[in-house]
């Protein structure tokens, strides 16, 4: 089923489109970075309860009660094989031939698995069925003017900062290796995470083509167009008897061959209209002082949102920095210990 | 004074075609001109329009001579996009033509297109959705409007770039005639408004003559005739390419003025002229011919509702009996495609019973009542499911496990009958879109139904092409099929259907002979039907004693040719 944008004016719908971006990609960043099962589950039911605020929870439930067994089943090899050196045994699947150990570690972390990749797909969901596609699109288009100074500096020296922090957690044994004293090597690394945090910015500031960004945007706008072409298609095809649910596993196949060539079709019929239609209505005029009617514009529940999670984010890896990133694991290991 | 559009000595053959598309075309098109373009399927009308947007030579490849100048620009020279800002082009299909999400959008694609800065965008979008009447649409699905509404979304999106030369291609091809007078009247609008160009392809003359300045006929690639609408209409009829409006004819041949459009006025110079007699012709036959009375289908309080809609049929009950020539009428979206939907099982009833052949629709499968019932969609392109003429004609014979010994004969058979067997090893993509379907109906026959459903069968048709498809209709009644069409044109389903339903928001409104509608005025006028030329007329006539169910033009002809006879004996 595709993932359609879904009109409305709740929380979701309101943030700006390239905030949904960040949202789901610090849900990815984060979903790495936190190994515990319970804090990535609380996190998934934090983004579950935003996002039954902003969609209809059937929509939303229906979409994701697909993907419970395929997570389930990645769950399950993380169990299964997850067998690190130093983990604490529990039993064997297969106990008379000793085959395939079960670890306290292995079911902590599948669990936690399961969690986080769910909570990366809940995030591209409530980005979808939240953000028009147009938005989206545009988020990641060259815009017309250049942006002004102060935005790039500001853009740089907080993305330089958060370089810096996330260098400190993680690298922190590598930056003491350093040949040089304390303030030497902090003015190093901040030198070194403003450089790439102004590289960053350019790259991320110039964004797609802007016949990317009309592809995509176009691309989008067809998608619940061709669903609708695959459905006429298939009540022709049983309008001329032609039966579309054989029992016969082989005909099921033939079925589905003699319903590609039209949809092909369709589609190169549509997308040679599209072309004909953005042509005519000036599209290679002079493409690069193209404008948009669209604006995105950042308000105040935009940074709020952006603050936390970063926040999270940092929160996260100070855990990991202090070792302390996966209390259920120890929580569990002391139980079994006394 | 210099010219809009000023095409020398032009032909254009498209790559691979065996013909030319345009055959030495000069015309000179002054700015503020409004220029029909008529003439059959294939004469080139919109290559020509193809010619002044750029889309001839820049992105329909092929062989071009001759210098097409728009605006003092050689369009061989200039780029589309340039061409743009100053040719708005409006296609036949709305649909194919709409690439956005939004109607907003769509409409600030072309400003955007241009660089126009965003706060005029926004002035742009509004000003023309006032213009084409689609104020509050902003937020709308392009896709999801009514034919008209879409038809004014694409001109909405060409007149927010503000172009001096408006092209349009057949813009009324798809609408149901309350559509169609709400896109005239903006065309009209937007070009006399803003004193621009506009070339306008159409067929249905009755309604653009009277609007437009300048008429070109073309024939196979060639300009015809061309002039203004007085010498237009004074030379007279081309057969097979230019029929003038039955009005006009009538006009013509009892000697009033040629741009004599309307009934009334047509009434009225002819009782100024000569005071008229009345006719008695005693009383006339209201249905023509009898029809069995074994039904063949029966919709008993048919409901049924869309997800996202309020109900689209609201109790409908319908007998149809073997034999019968049924029309379908009603405006668009009142319920009519739905409603035949049903017959074939593509739709379940959400409450009531359809039952075709003694067969109940519900417990049916499609593929087993299509042994009995042949469909055909309004958009053949929607039905045709093959590469070649021959797979598709047999595509249905396979489906059905028909002995392929009997192929040959069935599938000559009913391409004959569309008069199509000269393309049977054709490439279907090669065919013109009335070609098309024509053998979609064919592809369908080769099933010999005992029923044939038709969806508007004359979409964008010349009107050679509806009555050739109107005729084949009558041929398979004849030899005992029963049919069922939807269609908006009135005037022919007055001339071959026995038996009108009239839908209205998903209630039955009329059921009863064809001839009793089209003289019921109050419900011709509540489900915006249009009625015909000549019974328009006719009505006018009514106090002479002319027959208000005359809907053929001899006919006619005949009732006013004694009319002014005897109006001559009485003097």
């Amino acid at each position: 089923m595709a993932i359609e944008y879904q009109k409305g004016n709740a929380f979701l719908h309101r943030l700006d489109a390239r905030t949904k971006l960040l949202l789901f990609v610090g849900m990815t960043v984060l979903a790495i970075v936190v190994v515990d099962p319970i804090l990535m589950g609380l996190l998934f039911a934090a983004l579950y309860f935003l996002g039954t605020n902003s969609i209809d929870r059937k929509l939303l439930n229906s979409n994701l009660r697909i993907l419970i067994v395929i997570f389930l089943t990645f769950s399950i090899f993380q169990i299964i094989f997850f067998t690190s050196e130093d983990s604490h045994f529990l039993f064997y699947v297969i106990p008379s031939q000793n085959w395939i150990p079960v670890t306290v570690q292995g079911l902590v972390r599948g669990l936690a698995v399961f969690f986080r990749f769910f909570s990366v797909v809940l995030a591209v969901h409530l980005m979808l069925y939240t953000t028009p596609p147009v938005d989206l699109a545009l988020t990641i288009t060259k815009r017309e003017q250049r942006r002004k100074f102060d935005a790039e500096l500001t853009a740089t020296i907080v993305l330089g900062a958060i370089l810096f922090v996330i260098a400190h957690l993680t690298r922190a044994e590598d930056i003491q290796v350093l040949p040089f004293n304390l303030a030497a090597r902090t003015l190093i690394v901040l030198l070194v995470s403003l450089i790439a945090a102004y590289v960053i910015q350019r790259i991320a500031g110039r964004g797609l083509p802007p016949e990317m960004g009309m592809a995509l945007t176009l691309g989008f706008a067809t998608v619940g167009l061709l669903s609708k072409q695959t459905e006429i298609i298939r009540d022709a095809q049983k309008a001329r008897g032609y039966n579309l649910t054989p029992k016969n596993p082989i005909r099921r196949l033939q079925v589905l061959a003699a319903l590609l060539l039209p949809i092909f079709l369709a589609t190169l019929e549509r997308s040679q209209d599209i072309s004909v239609a953005i042509l005519s209505r000036g599209f290679d005029y002079n493409i690069d002082a193209r404008t948009y009617r669209r604006q995105l514009k950042f308000q105040t529940q935009d940074y709020v949102v952006l603050v936390v999670i970063v926040l999270l984010l940092f929160g996260g890896m100070y855990l990991n920095y202090l070792q302390i990133g996966d209390p259920t694991e120890q929580f569990v290991l002391n139980l079994l210990q006394r | 004074m210099e010219n809009d559009i000023e095409f020398q000595n032009v032909s254009f053959r498209y790559a691979g075609a065996e013909k030319d598309a345009l055959r030495q075309i000069d015309i000179k098109i002054r700015p503020g001109e409004i220029v029909l373009v008529t003439g059959p399927a294939g004469s080139g009308k919109t290559t020509l329009c193809s010619c002044i947007t750029g889309l001839v030579p820049h992105y329909h490849e092929g062989e071009l001579t001759g210098q097409v100048i728009v605006r003092s620009h050689d369009t061989r020279r200039a780029r589309i996009g340039g061409l743009a800002s100053l040719v708005g082009m409006v296609f036949q299909d709305p649909d194919s033509q709409l690439v956005t999400s939004s109607v907003a959008d769509e409409v600030a694609f072309g400003p955007e297109n241009l660089g126009v800065p965003r706060p005029e965008i926004n002035d742009r979008v509004t000003e023309a959705l006032s213009a084409t009447r689609l104020t509050g649409y902003d937020d709308r699905e392009p896709h999801n409007l009514s034919g008209g509404e879409q038809q004014a979304c694409a001109i909405a999106a060409i007149y927010a770039m503000h172009p001096e030369i408006y092209v349009m291609d057949e813009p009324l091809a798809n609408l149901d005639p309350a559509g169609r007078l709400q896109v005239l009247q903006v065309l009209i609008d937007v070009a006399k408004q803003r004193n621009k160009t506009l070339v306008i392809v159409e067929h249905s003359l009755e309604e653009v003559l009277p609007l437009v300045d300048r008429v070109l006929v073309m024939n196979h690639g060639q300009i015809v005739r061309d002039g203004t609408v007085d010498e237009a209409l004074a030379a007279g009829d081309i057969p097979r390419v230019f029929t003038r409006p039955a009005v006009v004819r009538l006009a013509d041949k009892f000697g009033l003025g040629l741009k004599t459009f309307s009934a009334e006025k047509f009434y009225a110079d002819l009782n100024d002229r000569k005071p008229m007699g009345i006719l008695d012709l005693g009383e006339h036959p209201v249905s023509r011919r009898k029809v069995s009375s074994k039904p063949i289908i029966e919709i008993k309080d048919l409901h049924y509702s869309y997800q996202d809609r309020l109900d689209a049929l609201k109790g409908v009950n319908l007998t149809i009996h073997e034999g019968e020539v049924v029309a379908i009428l009603g405006r668009n979206g009142s319920g009519k495609t739905t409603l035949a939907r049903h017959i074939i099982g593509l739709l379940q009833p959400t409450r009531g019973q359809v039952v075709v052949g003694g067969r109940d629709v519900a417990v049916t499968p499609t593929h087993e009542l299509t042994q009995e019932i042949g469909f055909c969609f309004q958009n053949p392109n929607h039905q045709l499911v093959s590469f070649k003429v021959r797979d598709e004609m047999t595509f249905g014979l396979k489906a059905h496990n028909i002995d392929p010994s009997e192929f040959d004969q069935r599938v000559h058979r009913a391409l004959e009958l569309v008069d199509m067997l000269d393309v049977i090893d054709a490439e279907i993509f090669d065919l013109g879109k009335g070609q098309k379907q024509r053998l979609a109906l064919a592809s369908v026959l080769t099933l010999n139904p005992r029923i044939l459903v038709i969806d508007e069968p004359t979409t964008g048709q010349d009107p050679q092409m509806t009555g050739q498809i109107f005729e084949i209709i009558k041929n398979l009644n004849d030899l005992g099929t029963t049919i069922l069409m939807i269609t908006h044109r009135v005037d022919y389903a007055a001339a071959y259907a026995d038996r009108a339903v009239v839908l209205n928001r998903g209630e039955v409104s009329f059921d009863g002979p064809i001839l009793k509608l089209i003289t019921n005025l109050e419900v011709m006028k509540a489900n915006a039907l249009d009625l015909p030329d000549v019974t328009r007329l006719a009505l006018q006539l009514r106090k002479h004693g002319v027959p208000a169910w005359t809907i053929q033009y001899e006919q006619l002809e005949q009732f006013i040719q004694s009319l002014m006879g005897e109006a001559s004996h009485g003097d």
